[in-house]
């Protein structure tokens, strides 16, 4: 009794779905009676939301004008740009001379160059290349701000740092160019490749060396005129506090982390209650700390500025952050790889150094960049202490005589400015993290 | 032969000094002691003599001083010159506590309902939320405080064009000098209408223990929402009207500059209030999207094949299970609301940190004594805090097969 057809059955039509835009409108939009009626509430909220906005952002707003009044005079309900645009220089370098403002971009172009080769994929040698960034940049910015006469030990610093800047260039161009280090690259030239370790060791030294003879000699005759860090403010601030934050605030917090999870009663107990204390207060109670109490614990006639103060809060309550994320990323990390590294014959730091972290830091990057974003946001609260940092700047925006009472204006603006730093930080962190797990995917 | 076996299997155990597993981490541990032991000595000694050369005292004695200045808003009793600084540190604190418990139930409510909109299967819905969370998330929270208080509740109208908020009956009311609300004033026999409420509560929750035993035995279910609401809010109405009404209103009226009566609440305090809630919605919105997801796709389409509606899916199978990933991350939010609280000092808000660690360190000194009670304060909430987490966890995890 069974029923057999011939014929093929006709084909179904392809569902509706996603096939045309109109399938989709009604899937996503109005698959329901409830859901036509959400959509159209929300599509009027977008509505009113968006046209007021731009109504007040562009249409109505002035550009161009000298005085508040001016942009009264010319439109009630829009906003007044013009004042933020007078104030340009003043939120991105704050009080820095004017005629010195090439400095702070020489620094931020000199990071940005230093930092490129680790997204290139060809370059080699690439934890070399961080490393340098980590000890050398500082020296180097640090002078070119600053400026002034050099100490002994600046003058060695910056020489190190010139040296490494252009060796880690000429590494990028010899990996981009001929997907080598720039080592291998220098036998190559010289003819040393077959040549033993230990001539092409003695060779390199020797380059080295006459190279920062050579850039020391340079530099020495090389000085820039001193500005006070009372004139540095604005976006620059912000970012050399957040950068300096940053980048000691993750060793810091391993340090930290390790101390935590250490075997020993004494260490653990101390790291523990550092890192408790400091993750159940404020950040502006450690501010006010710092700015009353350090006075207090310094040796007499031993001053630190406001600046020192605020790096230091800063730091030591990021620590205390990064700490806790660096544990559960240790945490993470199953047992058999620490009983493996010491079945292998590995110490304490040999099994941390090798084996743990390098496993631990790839599931700590969503955290630590997400941390990092707190950090940049957190850093506005320096303006709390009289640090003239970015929201100081634009909050003094409405105390200047022609933009009196000017506050919408500006905060929207440093609104519209750290939304597009933290989201593409918070992107590209995300995309980071997929690129990383690839290899956990199957 | 043999010797040289005998040789290789048992090494000749030598005792290094340095080598020795004890030796070595007693050796550390006395390395770092000792360095911590030091600066904190290093430290406290150069304090010290800063303090005696700058003539300054120390010890709590300041507290019982009487402080000279005036505070806006206040939770208790407080007179400029009477009032001592023990009674500024408790007004602070209870002032930080106000808007921290305020802003808790209203961000947790938003987050809530934005990280359920996160997921919304409409199109439209979904990437709104996920826009308002994006840009709330990703502005400092000090630009939002200070964007709302300076650019919205100081632009609202002036007293004499004041917005009734409760259409014209003159109960609730705002203007730039803040959110004027009638106040009730109970009379002498309104403790009867509130005991009606209690009763009326109990009688609900016994109507409902009774009908979950019915279901369990006969599958039977009953309508309990409706029964019980009708009668926690009939009963005291009955009562409230057989008593004779004795409920009072305290109305904001105008009298010559400004508003007089009722409960007001500053312009500060709102923004603040309506900036800690928005900017940690967006946060616990984030929580409450990653719990539900990390519920397996599995249970809500096992619940659908049962037959529950997608309400009754999401508050019956998805919400309990994604509870114990949504709590810690919660909590932890509801801690950095505690802490947030305290950027009250940017807009003038009387809190703790802005009270007593700015106004009165500036005025008594004290630095040590003000900074260590402050942070006692904040470390004492989140101890609290975490210990109720902790509760929490072990309750889940008793619960978990």
């Amino acid at each position: 009794m069974a029923i057999i057809t011939k014929e093929k059955s006709p084909d179904r039509p392809a569902p509706l779905s996603e096939t045309t835009p109109l399938g989709w409108l009604r899937i996503n939009l109005f698959s329901s009676t409830f859901n036509t009626g959400l959509t159209l509430i929300m599509l009027f909220i977008v509505y009113l939301t968006i046209s007021g906005v731009f109504a007040w952002g562009y249409l109505d707003a002035t550009f161009v004008a000298d005085k508040r009044r001016e942009c009264y005079d010319n439109s009630l309900t829009g906003a007044c740009w013009a004042g933020v645009i007078a104030w340009l220089d003043n939120i991105f370098y704050g009080r820095y001379p004017r005629d010195e403002l090439w400095r702070v971009n020489l620094g931020g172009v000199l990071l940005v160059l230093w930092m490129a080769p680790l997204w290139m994929s060809r370059v080699k040698a690439k934890v070399l290349v961080g490393a340098s960034v980590i000890i050398f940049y500082p020296f180097l910015a640090g002078y070119i701000f600053t400026g002034g006469d050099k100490s002994w030990f600046m003058q060695f610093m910056v020489s190190g740092a010139i040296l490494a800047f252009i060796i880690n260039m000429l590494n990028m161009l010899s990996g981009l160019i001929e997907n080598t280090s720039f080592a291998k690259f220098l036998f190559k030239l010289s003819g040393q490749v077959e040549a033993s370790d230990k001539t092409q060791r003695n060779l390199l030294y020797g380059v080295l060396f006459a190279a920062f003879i050579v850039i020391f000699a340079i530099q020495s005759s090389w000085t820039v005129t001193e500005v006070s860090w009372t004139k540095w403010g604005g976006l620059f601030l912000t970012l050399v506090i957040s950068g300096i934050g940053i980048a000691s605030s993750l060793p810091l917090g391993i340090v930290l982390a390790l101390g935590r999870r250490s075997k020993l009663p004494v260490v653990r107990v101390l790291s523990t209650g550092f890192i408790e204390i400091f993750r159940s207060v404020p950040l502006i109670t450690v501010l006010f700390m710092a700015t009353t109490m350090f006075p207090l614990f310094m040796p007499e006639g031993f001053f630190l500025n406001k600046l020192v103060q605020g790096i230091i809060s800063v730091v030591l309550f990021n620590a205390c952050y990064m700490a806790e994320i660096v544990r559960a990323g240790l945490q993470a990390i199953p047992k058999g790889q620490f009983e493996g590294s010491h079945t292998i014959g590995l110490g304490y730091w040999g099994t941390m150094g090798l084996v743990i972290m390098p496993q631990a830091l790839k599931h700590m990057i969503p955290n630590i960049v997400g941390n990092i974003i707190g950090l940049l946001k957190d850093t506005t609260l320096v303006s709390i202490i009289g640090l003239f940092d970015i929201l100081g700047m634009l909050r003094s925006i409405s105390k200047d005589i022609p933009w009196l009472g000017l506050h919408k204006e500006p905060l929207v603006f440093g609104a519209i400015l750290f939304f597009i730093i933290c989201f593409s930080m918070s992107k590209y962190s995300r995309h980071l993290e997929s690129k990383l797990s690839a290899g956990n995917k199957r | 032969m043999s010797d040289e076996i005998e040789q290789r299997v048992r090494p000749k155990e030598k005792f290094n000094f340095f080598q020795d597993q004890r030796v070595r981490s007693a050796l550390y541990q006395i390395l770092t002691a000792g360095t911590v032991g030091w600066l904190i000595y290093y430290l406290v000694s150069n304090t010290t003599k800063n303090l005696q050369s700058r003539g300054m005292s120390t010890g709590f004695d300041f507290m019982d001083v009487s402080a000279g200045f005036d505070i806006e808003f206040k939770l208790m009793e407080y007179t400029p010159g009477v009032g001592t600084y023990y009674d500024v540190f408790i007004i602070g604190a209870l002032n930080t506590l106000l808007i921290s418990f305020f802003a808790i139930i209203l961000s947790t409510i938003l987050g809530f309902f934005i990280g359920v909109l996160r997921l919304s299967n409409n199109w439209l819905v979904a990437k709104v939320s996920l826009t308002f969370v994006e840009i709330f998330r990703n502005i400092p929270l000090l630009i939002q405080i200070v964007f709302w208080y300076i650019g919205v509740f100081s632009l609202l109208p002036v007293v004499k064009k004041t917005i009734d908020i409760s259409l014209g009956a003159e109960r609730i009311l705002l203007n730039n000098r803040g959110l004027y609300i009638a106040w009730p004033v109970p009379g002498e026999t309104f403790w009867m209408t509130i005991a009606a409420f209690f009763i009326a509560i109990t009688g609900a929750l016994i109507y409902r223990r009774f009908a979950h035993k019915k279901q369990d035995q006969s599958g039977e279910q009953t309508n309990i929402l409706l029964p019980s609401l009708a009668v926690i809010i009939i009963l005291p109405l009955i009562v409230y009207f057989m008593t004779g009404m004795p409920l009072e209103w305290d109305v904001p009226v105008l009298e010559g500059f400004n508003f007089v009566g009722g409960a007001t609440v500053a312009p500060a305090f709102l923004a603040l209030l309506v900036s800690l809630s928005i900017y940690h919605s967006a946060q616990i919105a984030e929580a409450v999207r990653a719990g539900i997801l990390s519920v397996n796709v599995g249970q809500g389409d096992a619940a659908k094949a049962i037959g529950l509606k997608s309400g009754k899916v999401m508050s019956l199978v998805i919400i309990p299970q994604a509870m114990p990933s949504i709590v810690p991350p919660l909590i932890s939010n509801w801690m950095n609301i505690v802490k947030n609280s305290s950027l009250a000092i940017a807009i003038g808000y009387p809190d703790i940190v802005s009270l007593f660690m700015q106004t009165s360190l500036n005025q008594v000194g004290h630095a040590v004594e003000i900074v260590g009670l402050t942070m006692a304060f904040y470390m004492l909430v989140s101890l609290i805090i975490s210990v109720l987490l902790n509760v929490y966890n072990k309750r889940v995890q008793l619960v978990e097969r």
